[in-house]
């Protein structure tokens, strides 16, 4: 153990930073899970009464149909990380070899996040289908591989693998090269350096962002529903949209259903707590990343050959999809030249006013939410891996959780909570009611993200610098946070991509008046107009994309100038 | 930056806090309908309006949760069971609007009014080597192997009404129809543009079930789609317009019914390809003489929702 963990005066300026984490965690995570709970047992709570309480509970919990969607979504949820870490620690490790020439998959790996999980299946079925874009380009159509639950996974798969490449990534660059180097001069196998080198050293990551992966596929909707439906699959979060969309609405079996949910997550957690302990693997020393490629010239290009593959497949397919649905004119036209032009996105800024609002807010909101996940997940890593107390189990679970809540449910707890006579003032029905629900749902990225990567930074200079009197904030902000800045930007970026395009919270939080870039194409997508619907989805790639490139760029600048 | 986001953080709280004496409205789609809708509708008494549009599933959903500090003054929903359970629950305010006269019975009670109604039909795709279907039970034929489509009713309130209507005309051979379309091949992938999309596309050929306002749309923006009405029959999906008893704007929620049902409101109701709820207002589409419709008990009907979707998913399963 080292003097900082044993070490138990942790000062003011600790035990404010304590306090703030802690108080920020349960306003936004606690209060709204609280609530879902309360509503769970007491099933008028809505309406402010305590009558039938547990009433609730024995009809749902034996219900068949449920025993057969908790089986499905576990075997979704694992399916999914399979194919995710498969594909991931591959393109990680290659990329890792190809150093800074390698930045453009970096930024070709973000995509994945900007597009919707329903848009991204929809592209997917306009690709695939009986008389899709393949068929009717390339003579053959994949229904049969994509209607399945293979299918399901492997689409999902594609669009949450680089939550587990931009852990192991920012992991491999931590731990270098340099212990996979000593053991192939020593004349270790290929095979044997990536089994007991490399993957051990990346191990944190890997586990916990498959915890991540597991969580966001057992609560992720769009896919589950446009595909699961489709080749009659119930799973965990279908079954929780169906209690809240069809008449009777159902909001306390929704309820009982989220802690269901909440329990599947509570066991990969626990699992993934247990695996870390056999994983966890301290470094002694932070190295910098390899500025040139590691390989030969062949290497290189082999390399970038796969990568390309799997961006051709993960990102360009996708929105190739996308852009030709923006740019069909009638659906049943087919990919015909006179069918296609640029009229739905020149329509979509000359007579949809909303448009632009829309972009705007969800801008707005993603940037924000971006700052604000990243703060407390910055915090809350330090008392999660450094500053060890007995609520740091607890503070880590609470702030996995929310990935673990079907949105849907996230946005009732957060009616239930702040739409009440008794507060002064309340967040809800306007802005911030939007900013907290985001929050809620993204905090888990930032936290997962920032923390695998300071288990993984060696203790020594932080204990150094204590030995020398560094006080907290000295630490963190000299000390291991320009260690933690990239992960902390990387993780900024993903929140900020999947923010500006959330839909399941927006549809039910919107105040009055409001629009978002994913509001906007659920309406489009509702009333038929799929190009429009697409069009708006591709702009706001676009958009999105290129201010995670310029993010990316002026940090890049800015870490060569810190060299 | 950061200042920058404070500042319009700070003028975005500003401008979205509501005001009390404000109506407040939630709408299931179209949209475009509900915009136009309360922008004449401002335009015309100066009370403004605040819209929350989302799809019915949803607008039930806040509803409910914010049963301890209610908002909506005016609710509007596709599905007219809401209405029916609604008004059961006692949650509704009782009112007539002089402008019903001319609203069918059936689509009026002492406490929600149609705002406008969609017929459900079959839209099949022209382009495709494959006859035109003119009967529900021609789809069972072998020349529409694989080819057939439906919403699922546990998606979608229109297709459930259908499966309610022909169940209620056929008995039992309304689901032998079912498990006969089924062995044809039929997918029951979701709600409607689940159901729409494949045969837009041409990945299937005819959606058994559709909600024909959006088909009419598609087909006047030049998709090569036909909608056609069983002369059997069809059912009609009425668009529920309530006020909830707990508002406290009840005349300011009366004149936005009236005007929905005025003249001017019902004209816009028409634009978006839906049946007026008046008969009187003249329809761009197959208006009231020009569907047969099957008439049947719906009050029974949503009390017996849970069994009809449960008997289907055995059907087609």
């Amino acid at each position: 153990m080292s003097a900082s963990v044993t070490k138990t005066s942790g000062g003011a300026i600790r035990a404010s930073l304590f306090f703030a984490t802690m108080g920020l965690a349960f306003v936004v995570v606690a209060l709204p899970i609280l609530s879902i709970i309360l509503f769970a047992i007491f099933p008028q709570l809505n309406e402010l009464s305590l009558a039938g309480a547990f009433g609730n509970l024995t009809p749902h919990l034996g219900d068949p149909r449920l025993v057969q969607a908790v089986f499905n979504s576990v075997a979704l949820g694992i399916s999914v990380c399979a194919l995710s870490t498969l594909l991931a620690v591959t393109a990680a490790i290659l990329r890792g070899k190809l150093g800074r020439g390698g930045a453009i998959w970096d930024l070709c790996f973000l995509v994945p996040f900007l597009i919707p999980p329903f848009t991204g299946s929809f592209a997917w079925i306009q690709l695939g289908q009986r008389n899709g874009f393949i068929e009717q380009i390339l003579g053959f159509n994949i229904s049969a591989v994509l209607y399945t639950f293979f299918g399901i996974a492997a689409v999902m798969a594609l669009n949450l693998f680089p939550i587990i490449y931009f852990t192991t990534s920012s992991a491999l660059q931590i731990v270098g090269q340099r212990y996979d180097e000593v053991a192939r001069v020593f004349g270790a196998t290929p095979m044997r350096r990536l089994f007991r080198i490399l993957l051990p050293l990346v191990g944190t990551a890997i586990v916990s962002s498959n915890l991540l992966v597991f969580i966001m596929t057992v609560e992720e909707f769009g896919t589950a529903e446009i595909l699961g439906r489709r080749v009659g699959i119930d799973f965990v979060v279908t079954y929780i949209h169906e209690k809240l969309t069809d008449w009777p609405i159902d909001l306390p079996g929704a309820s009982v259903l989220s802690l269901i949910l909440i329990l599947i997550a509570l066991g990969a957690y626990s699992l993934h707590m247990q695996l870390m302990r056999r994983t966890a693997i301290s470094v002694d020393e932070v190295q910098t990343p390899p500025g040139a490629s590691q390989r030969d010239s062949l290497g290189t290009a082999l390399s970038h050959v796969a990568l390309g593959i799997l961006a051709l497949v993960a990102v360009a397919l996708p929105l190739l999809s996308i852009l030709l649905s923006a740019m069909m004119q009638r659906m049943s036209g087919g990919l015909v030249w006179s069918n296609l032009n640029f009229n739905a996105f020149i329509e979509l800024f000359t007579t949809h006013e909303e448009a632009l609002g829309a972009i705007g807010t969800s801008l707005h909101l993603a940037t924000v939410t971006a700052l604000v996940t990243v703060t407390i997940g910055v915090l809350a890593a330090f008392f999660i891996v450094r500053w060890r107390s007995v609520l740091s189990g607890p503070l880590d679970f609470l702030l996995t959780l929310p990935n673990a809540l079907p949105a849907m449910t996230v946005a009732v707890g957060l009616i239930l909570v702040w739409n009440q006579v008794f507060w002064p003032w309340s967040p809800y029905n306007t802005w911030w009611v939007m900013l907290l629900a985001y929050t809620c749902i993204m905090l888990p990225y930032p936290v997962r993200m920032i923390t695998s990567t300071l288990r993984q930074l060696p203790m020594s200079m932080q204990d150094a610098a204590v030995v020398y009197g560094a006080s907290d904030l000295g630490v963190i902000l000299r000390v291991n946070g320009p260690a933690l800045l990239g992960v902390s930007v990387a993780s900024g970026f993903i929140v900020f991509s999947i923010a500006s395009r959330e839909l399941v919270t927006s549809l039910l939080l919107t105040p009055p008046g409001f629009e978002t870039v994913s509001t906007f194409v659920f309406h489009q997508f509702d009333q038929g107009s799929v190009n429009t619907a697409m069009a708006m989805s591709l702009v706001s790639v676009m958009i999105s994309g290129s201010f995670i490139a310029l993010g990316n760029y002026l940090n890049g600048l800015r870490f060569k100038k810190g060299q | 930056m950061i200042r920058k986001l404070a500042i319009s953080a700070f003028a975005l709280l500003a401008a979205s806090g509501a005001h009390a004496e404000d109506l407040t409205v939630y709408s299931a789609g179209p949209k475009p309908l509900s915009a136009a809708l309360a922008e004449a509708f401002t335009e015309k008494t100066g009370i403004t309006v605040n819209l929350f549009q989302s799809n019915s599933g949803k607008v039930m959903a806040r509803y409910e949760a914010e049963k301890s500090n209610p908002h909506a003054d005016v609710l509007i929903s596709a599905s007219w069971s809401h209405a029916i359970s609604l008004s059961e629950a006692g949650e509704l305010l009782a009112y007539t609007s002089p402008n019903a006269e001319n609203v069918p019975a059936s689509l009026k009670s002492d406490d929600y009014v149609a705002q406008g109604a969609a017929a459900i039909a079959m839209v099949y795709n022209t382009g495709l080597d494959m006859p035109a279907p003119a009967e529900w039970s021609d789809l069972t034929d072998p020349a529409y192997k694989d080819m057939v489509t439906m919403p699922d009713p546990a998606a979608s309130g229109a297709a459930l009404t259908l499966v309610q209507g022909l169940v209620s005309k056929d008995g039992d051979a309304a689901w032998s129809l079912f498990r006969d379309l089924k062995a044809n091949g039929m997918i029951v992938p979701g709600a409607n543009s689940a159901a729409l999309n494949p045969v837009l596309s041409g990945a299937r050929g005819v959606v058994f079930g559709a909600v024909d306002y959006i088909a009419l749309g598609q087909k006047a923006a030049g998709e090569a789609i036909e909608v056609v009405y069983p002369a059997s029959g069809t059912v009609l999906t009425p668009r529920a317009l309530m006020i909830p008893a707990s508002t406290d704007q009840a005349e300011d929620a009366k004149k936005f019914i009236d005007f929905v049902l005025s003249e001017e409101g019902q004209a816009l109701v028409a634009d978006r390809m839906i049946l007026p709820a008046r008969t009187d207002i003249k329809a761009d589409r197959p208006g009231w003489d020009d569907l047969t419709l099957i008439e049947f008990d719906d009050a029974q009907a949503a009390a017996d929702a849970e069994k009809t979707m449960a008997a289907f998913k055995a059907a087609v399963e």
